[in-house]
């Protein structure tokens, strides 16, 4: 219990308290000359369009970006875990390379790479293709510059749970006749559920909070909740809704942090 | 053996104590020998310009000699605006004898009593000041403009042979020519900031936002500015792309993507100079002007060598060292355009007309934030 208390009590007082203190900063509405408690700012935060476009933005980009992470991710681990070889050697080393590099190196990189003269925009050139869909300042942007810098994380996480999956039972599979298709989904799927969930919501809790990303690779406008916050706190002078959009997609989060909570509890009750 | 090792250690100590306390004393001591402490703050180019040129120029002039403390960016302006209140508090001598910084700050702190009423009787040059100019109400007369740039219309002239002179002209030309004009982000870039100010100007008085005081029911008045800029988004470049920051606007207009769009006059003289931008792009200020103005002097009331400073100050108003100025930052005189030589005043003809004044920092901000509400991000 005493080797507990001291992270117990700076989790208390560091993130417990001033949490819960913004929170109800943001239902604290001054009325008439005095202060009633509403949700007020919310109701004008879903009011306003580009608030609103903002939220729905950020929703769909961190779902379009954990879903391919997740489906790439995937694919490469269970490459790494089933194959050998050189290849598969070489390619261990280097898929984790982006998790060593700096985001904001990366996404500076990402913009000249897909930028309108940049290097994708060149080797199209090449081939005979003029016309190019805008690859950065916008929403593909942003979902290939979080793809590239979560993949690696994402893979590590599911090739440890591959990796616990015993060899025997995929090949007793096997020896009953099941498909690759098959052996996949039957055995390999359910009994590394833990790891998908854990992947899954740690994936859309960490897109929904980046900065750096959409912040120099998106456009002007929608804006990812984590720009317009910053907006709002130190170039409108408005830290109060720039707390609301915090408390809010702190909410969001949250779902993601329960189906995490779940999963591991699941497996520490040996359900999985 | 312990004791033995003790000495060494402790005439280490006392020397470096030594070196410490001879570097304290001995500071102040020297800086009375040399006349003029100058805190001047701006981007390397302004500190070349002091280095190089107008220094050595000063000293030779009227051999008083100056020390220059350069704050990169401004950084630190802060500190000592903060030293110079806290030797007033004091009762003590300041050794800032002479500030540059922006405006905003001089005025924050001018109830404090630090600064000197600069008068025609103790800088004569000031007389040639317009004392009508932002910075000087901004810093509410106790700060003197000694540069400014101002936004500028940049046009190719190329493609177009009779430009917009107001800016109402400039809006129909965009509507007639979809595709073809940008501004930036107001987020990123002073340009932009610009072109939204004086939509804002147009349908509000502009004397009731450049003030210190702030009232947020004043900006109804702004409504029917955002509308039009609103209404603008599909005939901008690439169907409403404002660029981040003042280069990549110019980058646009030097690979012809774009043939109009508001610039820094500055930024686009140089970018003209270093052959950037083609020889085709012309700058013009339009009417009504856009938006301009940085940074003012003032010098401390306790300013240890005041006469000095002052002296720099006159010196720097003079035409000589205002030309210097204005052809190496290729922006705007402190003093009036008609105390120029002539031959400046046509390098510079498409521009040596004056400049709207800044909102002031609340109005700013609002500003900033209403535009991305309902311009960029109104969904059409």
């Amino acid at each position: 219990m005493a080797l507990v208390l001291p992270p117990f009590c700076l989790l208390v007082f560091v993130i417990v308290v001033p949490a819960a203190q913004a929170v109800l900063s943001t239902l604290r509405v001054e009325q008439d000359g005095h202060v009633v408690y509403s949700l007020a700012r919310y109701a004008q935060i879903l009011h306003t369009v580009s608030l609103y476009r903002s939220v729905a933005f950020t929703l769909l980009v961190t779902l379009a970006s954990a879903a391919a992470t997740f489906v790439l991710a995937y694919t490469l681990a269970l490459y790494l875990r089933f194959s050998q070889g050189r290849v598969s050697t070489l390619l261990g080393a280097l898929f984790i390379l982006p998790l060593f590099i700096p985001t904001v190196i990366a996404s500076f990189a990402m913009v000249t790479f897909l930028q309108n003269h940049g290097f994708v925009a060149t080797l199209l050139h090449y081939v005979g293709v003029e016309e190019m869909p805008p690859l950065v300042f916008n929403a593909v942007g942003i979902v290939l510059t979080e793809v590239w810098a979560s993949i690696p994380f994402a893979t590590l996480v599911l090739l440890a749970g591959l990796q616990g999956i015993d060899d025997a039972l995929i090949d007793s599979a096997r020896d009953v006749g099941a498909g690759a298709v098959r052996t996949f989904r039957a055995v390999i799927l359910p009994l590394n559920a833990v790891a998908t969930i854990i992947t899954l919501s740690l994936l859309f809790v960490g897109i929904l909070g980046s900065f750096t990303i959409p912040y120099l690779v998106g456009g002007n406008a929608p804006q990812m909740m984590s720009v317009v916050m910053t907006n709002y706190f130190s170039n409108y002078l408005r830290p109060d809704v720039s707390v609301a959009m915090a408390a809010l997609s702190f909410g969001i989060a949250a779902l993601a942090g329960a189906a995490y909570v779940v999963g591991v509890s699941r497996r520490e009750r040996g359900v999985v | 053996m312990r004791n033995w090792r003790i000495i060494p250690r402790t005439i280490a100590v006392v020397a470096v104590v030594c070196v410490f306390a001879l570097g304290l004393w001995g500071l102040p001591a020297r800086g009375q020998m040399t006349a003029a402490n100058l805190y001047i703050s701006g981007d390397t180019n302004i500190q070349d310009m002091f280095n190089k040129d107008l220094l050595p120029l000063f000293e030779r002039d009227t051999s008083v000699k100056t020390n220059m403390v350069f704050l990169s960016h401004g950084q630190g302006a802060d500190a000592i605006l903060a030293k110079i209140i806290a030797a007033k508090r004091a009762g003590q001598q300041t050794d800032v004898d002479f500030y540059e910084t922006q405006p905003t700050y001089i005025a924050e702190s001018a109830s404090e009593g630090i600064w000197a009423q600069i008068t025609k009787d103790n800088v004569p040059n000031s007389a040639k000041v317009d004392l009508q100019r932002p910075e000087v109400l901004v810093s509410q007369g106790f700060g003197l403009p000694y540069r400014g740039s101002s936004v500028v219309l940049a046009y190719n002239s190329k493609y177009i042979t009779d430009p917009p002179k107001t800016y109402d002209e400039i809006i129909a030309w965009i509507k007639k020519n979809p595709g073809k004009f940008t501004y930036c982000d107001p987020q990123t870039c002073g340009s932009g900031q610009a072109f939204l100010y004086v939509a804002l100007y147009k349908y509000a008085n502009s004397a009731d936002f450049t003030g210190l005081g702030y009232d947020a029911n004043k900006e109804a008045a702004w409504r029917p500015a955002l509308e039009l800029l609103r209404s603008l988004k599909p005939a901008i470049y690439n169907n409403g792309f404002y660029p981040n920051g003042n280069v990549a606007v110019l980058q646009l207009l030097g690979r012809e993507n774009i043939y109009m769009a508001p610039v820094w006059s500055d930024l686009g003289m140089s970018y003209l100079d270093q052959g950037l931008l083609p020889k085709s792009i012309k700058l013009v200020q339009v009417s009504p002007p856009f938006t301009g103005g940085d940074s003012a002097i003032a010098i401390p009331a306790h300013a240890m060598h005041q006469g000095a400073g002052m002296m720099f100050l006159n010196w720097l108003l003079t035409s000589k060292a205002q030309s210097i100025v204005v052809n190496k930052l290729a922006g705007y005189p402190g003093i009036q355009w008609k105390y120029m030589p002539q031959d400046m005043r046509d390098k510079f003809a498409g521009i040596a007309t004056n400049f709207n004044p800044l909102p002031n920092a609340k109005y700013q901000a609002d500003a900033k934030r209403l535009w991305q509400e309902q311009v960029a991000g109104s969904g059409q």
